[in-house]
């Protein structure tokens, strides 16, 4: 024993302060295999760079017609330069873009805001979605203040896919609480009907209730709910809402009983328990799982293109299957995973950002 | 003698299934009275407490707390429950807010406080438990004894008339337990009507009016601290005693 410890003391100064190096080589280049493992590794690594980079960068279009993809080894990003716009904007009238674009704007703009902590109070968040809604549709749907009407069908693109985003999250959000605090009341009959409804609707898939609701409902009660982006958006809400409920209702039963005991002895009555003590603590406790479901929400807005709705991925497929542009499908895959990239991972990033805040105030 | 109770309690049973934890238990508690209930675990002295503010809903038998009776009409729990401040085992501050807020968001809600006025009284009453510099930490900054002193004054803002404290110092470490029964015997001083269930015999000497000894459910023994701790009339109570004070 006493052997092996006076190793140390000789081998600390050899080191001549090159810890990194000797970190980097026990941890790569341990045994010859491992380091031929690792070479092999970095070697791949670095093939599928290079070839990736060949094909996004060196090697790619731009810009230009088709013609000019032909004979290019690269990426064809022509066809995003060409076909943008029906991406973003869908069938909306060409010379009123700049509404749908603004209208998009708008609504990034209210995500963003209601990310700030500082906004958080019921007020003003009320006022920021009113406002928020209230501007969408004034640009979107027009027939006010000079814009031109522009009837719900020729909605599309980004533009749409966000505002179902937003819709689905907003109505589904108080619904998903709702849920969540019904099927925790005190009346048993109470308790069992929230509870089937939610699993009611967690047994069926997302595509058969947008079907239901687009197709098979103006069938059986015609004009009922509204346009059919309204009854899909609604449909999302629900699919939302009871996943949501569940989601909450776990934060709530991490609870300790003594939190309601304490709000109930300062003679706190039941909404205001909730809404001070129970809900604020429950949401912090299933901030992760809730950011997940924002994350899957999001990208199943894409779902609506099963029933004829003309959301960012529609478009996306609109845009390289007009004939010419037909071989640029990957391209145009790929600028749409990128465009969900960005958002999804802002809202993880975000996610991560929250918890850190929330931290400090544990 | 002709003044009205704080607490009336007659004949209450209570059950969790086929255990009954209370059964027939009959208490008085005037105004201004100090009473330290003790017993051994599973004696029911919790239960009781909790039924006072209805935290526990009793099965028979009536509680009245300052005239009004406890039963299934909310507004009168409620109103009911601003008259009454408990203190727990646990302290159960609320973690997402600060000292302050914890203090003064019930005043502000059910007393409908303007929000300097229920901060400055929230103030007061830190400074009164002698923890105003925390004031804008948050709870799990805290140390058990300065929590359950915030716990304390937390109560305490809501003006209450009576105070129930359900063990306010068996979860402390032992080094924390001095500073919050001083805070309680302070607040006994001013003539605070407080229901203790406490095994700080200590703390029963020095403030209680009455010592009540619990067990299986039943009040068994009921005697001002001199009788109770000097001349013990049942076995139960003495047993119990020899143990608590064993070390």
């Amino acid at each position: 024993m006493s052997e092996v410890s006076g190793d140390l003391p000789l081998d600390a100064p050899a080191g001549r302060g090159s810890a990194v190096y000797d970190d980097l080589k026990s941890r790569f280049f341990p045994t010859p295999l491992s380091g031929l493992a690792t070479l092999a590794g970095l070697a791949l690594a670095g093939w599928i760079l290079w070839h990736a980079l060949q094909w996004a960068l060196f090697d790619a279009v731009f810009t230009g017609p088709p013609e000019a993809c032909r004979e290019a080894a690269g990426a064809c990003w022509a066809v995003i330069h060409a076909r943008w716009r029906l991406m973003f904007f869908g069938l909306y009238p060409h010379e009123e873009h700049w509404r749908s674009a603004l209208a998009c704007l708008l609504f990034l703009g209210v995500i963003g805001a209601s990310c700030m902590p500082r906004l958080w109070q019921a007020g003003r968040l009320a006022v920021l979605w009113i406002a928020g809604f209230a501007g969408f549709l004034l640009l979107m749907r027009g027939g006010v203040l000079g814009l031109s009407y522009v009837p719900q069908e020729k909605w599309g693109g980004l533009t749409l896919s966000i505002f179902i985003f937003v819709a689905t999250v907003l109505i589904g959000m108080p619904l998903a609480v709702a849920l969540a605090l019904l099927r925790r009341a005190s009346l048993p009959l109470v308790a069992r009907l929230a509870g089937l409804l939610i699993d009611g609707i967690r047994s069926l898939p997302l595509i058969t209730i947008l079907f239901a609701l687009a197709v098979v409902l103006p069938i059986l009660a015609p004009g009922a709910l509204g346009s059919k982006l309204t009854r899909v958006i609604l449909g999302m809400a629900l699919f939302f809402a009871a996943y949501q409920a569940e989601i909450i209702r776990s934060g709530i039963q991490s609870l300790p009983a003594g939190q309601e005991e304490a709000a109930k002895a300062l003679g706190l009555h039941y909404w205001r328990r909730m809404a001070k003590v129970i809900l604020p603590q429950a949401f912090r406790r299933a901030l992760p799982p809730t950011i997940s479901q924002l994350a899957i929400i999001f990208m199943e807005v894409a779902m609506v293109m099963i029933v004829g709705i003309f959301d960012f991925l529609a478009s996306g497929n609109a845009a390289y299957g007009s004939g010419e542009w037909n071989f640029a499908n990957v391209e145009v895959y790929v600028f749409i995973a990128l465009v969900y990239f960005v958002f999804v991972f802002s809202l993880s990033r975000y996610g991560a950002y929250l918890e850190r805040r929330m931290r400090v105030g544990k | 003698m002709t003044a009205q109770p704080a607490i009336r309690i007659d004949r209450l049973d209570k059950f969790y299934g086929h255990y009954q934890a209370l059964s027939q238990v009959s208490l008085s508690v005037a105004k201004g009275e100090k009473v330290v209930i003790c017993g051994p675990s599973g004696s029911g002295k919790s239960t009781l407490i909790r039924c006072i503010n209805r935290l526990e809903e009793h099965d028979a038998g009536t509680i009245d707390v300052l005239g009004t009776p406890l039963d299934d009409r909310t507004a009168q729990i409620d109103g009911i429950r601003r008259e009454v401040g408990m203190v727990f085992q646990n302290f159960n501050l609320f973690p997402h807010m600060t000292i302050l807020e914890n203090c003064a968001m019930a005043p502000m809600l059910v007393r409908r406080q303007p929000r300097r006025e229920a901060e400055a009284a929230a103030m007061h009453f830190l400074e009164k438990v002698r923890i105003p510099e925390q004031a804008l930490k948050y709870p799990g900054e805290l140390s058990g004894g300065q929590q359950q002193r915030v716990a304390i004054a937390r109560a305490l803002c809501m003006r209450p008339t009576i105070m129930l404290f359900d063990e306010p110092t068996s979860a402390l470490d032992p080094e924390m337990v001095s500073e919050v029964l001083d805070v309680m015997v302070a607040l006994a001083k001013e003539g605070m009507t407080m229901v203790c269930v406490t095994h700080e015999m200590g703390f029963a000497r020095q403030v209680a009016d009455r010592v009540i000894f619990m067990d299986r459910g039943t009040i068994v023994e009921t005697a001002p601290p001199g009788a109770f701790f000097g001349n013990p009339r049942h076995e139960r109570t003495r047993a119990f005693l020899s143990q608590v004070l064993a070390h």
